[in-house]
């Protein structure tokens, strides 16, 4: 067992089980679920609770600051894709009042190899991003809403995911103190 | 730069996902025996399955059983877990043992008796992606997994041959 | 130098974990409301250094120091906080604090499944790994001054 080889490219391999198993799971939740609707809502769940874990990896690979303003955080999600899914997305769609925008993605490896049949077109498939933005943001005070816009496994172009900041949280007061 | 945390993270949920469901319906049907991982088991095996098919493509085909095995354990084990199994033993009677001293899934949680018996949680999963890998390179096995002292994980196959 | 003891918080003021080294001397207070006391002087003492700051305070409280003892501080982006208190040579303390957070909390609580983030730490290896990286810390020598 002294062949120190790497006959493989882990990063595409790493990529690659992660949309195999991905694809495994949510097959799996849809024979466990009532509805399509439920699914959405588990994949959502899920991704919440791997997102206020994977912030604070994120955080302490990265050394990342403090963010100024929202413009800031988009860009740090970006890399963020860019780090944990191996794709960067385009920042656009800013609402006018500065407090919503997108990312688009081109390519998503979560949805490689994957082709959703008939009855599960209602399906959003790539739910568990919008819950890991959501859950890592909440840690880092903001609360925010995010949800697909656009879907390439519906038939657009691109994969659009929309982020709504909704408010900044405030840090707990000691029990006692007002 | 691609992070393995992510998978780590992932495979977490997928764990906790399985449990939680089985809770829901054990408590539909109010049954009681212990913690039954096959789902888990069966997302790996589909994982594992698809996913040396994408692997072995381009290579040349393997000589024979050991052949076979031995490539899991160093350039499979690499690939997907940043390490090569640390012992293979055979009885040349198709059984065989894949130690790997430090397993991903386990090195985070003990080192110690501490949480062994929530161990084969974090092993199934790999026991399915070993099952479904050689299941698709023509090997139809049994594979189960030995934890004593976390992080160390041995995988016992057993190749069935009729 | 000398490392005394370690406080984790989470945001919500929950300590997390605790662990002493060379502590002389106790508070006689529980544990419980020690935590509370010290959380509510962390509290206070950060606003205070915010709000009166003459100029950007960016990083804000980092620590104090007595004639004694020098507690720091350091505080994550997800309102984690990490308190330890030293002698007053001590070099280095931030370094430390953070390598505590990247290599001992990120990798063996959050990546630990079985630990719920909110709740105090009692897993065994996070106790040996993160005693193991404060004693071969250049900050800790066990001779007591």
């Amino acid at each position: 067992m002294s062949r120190a080889s790497n006959r493989f490219d882990t990063k595409k391999v790493n990529s690659e089980l992660v949309t195999l198993t991905y694809g495994a799971l949510v097959a799996q939740m849809v024979k466990d679920a009532e509805n399509t609707d439920d699914v959405s809502k588990q994949l959502e769940r899920l991704g919440y609770n791997m997102g206020v874990r994977l912030i604070e990896d994120f955080l302490a690979k990265t050394g990342t600051g403090r963010c100024m303003d929202l413009k800031d955080t988009a860009d740090k999600i970006q890399s963020a894709f860019k780090m944990y899914l191996g794709v960067q997305p385009n920042v656009a769609n800013w609402s006018p009042g500065g407090d919503e925008f997108s990312f688009i993605l081109d390519t998503n490896p979560l949805t490689d190899l994957v082709e959703l049949p008939d009855d599960l077109k209602n399906l959003k498939y790539c739910n568990i991003i919008c819950g890991v933005i959501r859950g890592a943001l909440e840690m880092v005070q903001l609360d925010v809403q995010s949800w697909i816009v656009q879907d390439q496994l519906k038939g657009d172009q691109n994969t659009e995911i929309r982020v709504k900041f909704i408010r900044r949280l405030e840090d707990a007061m000691p029990a006692g103190e007002d | 730069m691609c992070d393995q945390s992510v998978f780590e993270i992932f495979h977490s949920e997928l764990v906790n996902y399985v449990i939680q469901n089985n809770e829901t319906q054990l408590k539909n049907t109010s049954k009681t025996h212990g913690e039954d991982l096959s789902n888990l088991e069966y997302i790996g095996f589909s994982t594992g399955f698809r996913i040396i098919e994408r692997l072995t493509r381009e290579l040349p085909r393997f000589r024979d059983e050991l052949d076979t095995m031995k490539f899991i354990c160093t350039d499979f084990w690499s690939a997907i877990y940043m390490k090569q199994i640390d012992n293979l033993r055979t009885n040349h009677q198709g059984i065989y043992v894949l130690q790997d001293n430090c397993f991903r899934y386990l090195s985070k949680l003990s080192n110690t008796k501490q949480y062994l018996d929530l161990s084969p949680r974090y092993v199934t999963f790999t026991c399915g992606l070993l099952r479904g890998s050689l299941a698709n390179l023509g090997i139809r096995s049994i594979v189960t997994a030995e934890v004593q002292t976390m992080p160390s994980c041995k995988f016992h196959i057993q190749v069935q041959r009729n | 130098m000398t490392v005394h003891n370690i406080y984790i918080f989470n945001k919500n003021g929950n300590l997390l974990y605790y662990h002493e080294w060379n502590r002389l001397k106790q508070t006689g207070m529980t544990r419980e409301e020690e935590a509370k006391l010290m959380y509510g002087m962390l509290f206070s003492i950060k606003s205070f250094v915010n709000k009166i700051s003459p100029v950007d305070p960016k990083d804000g409280f980092l620590y104090y120091k007595t004639s004694k003892y020098t507690l720091h501080y350091f505080e994550t982006l997800t309102g984690l906080k990490f308190v330890l208190n030293t002698d007053i040579n001590a070099q280095g303390v931030r370094e430390l604090l953070q390598e505590i957070y990247n290599q001992v909390y990120v990798e063996y609580v959050v990546k630990n499944p079985l630990l719920n983030l909110s709740e105090p730490i009692e897993s065994e290896i996070f106790k040996a790994k993160l005693d193991a990286l404060v004693k071969q810390s250049p900050v800790f020598l066990s001779r007591v001054p």
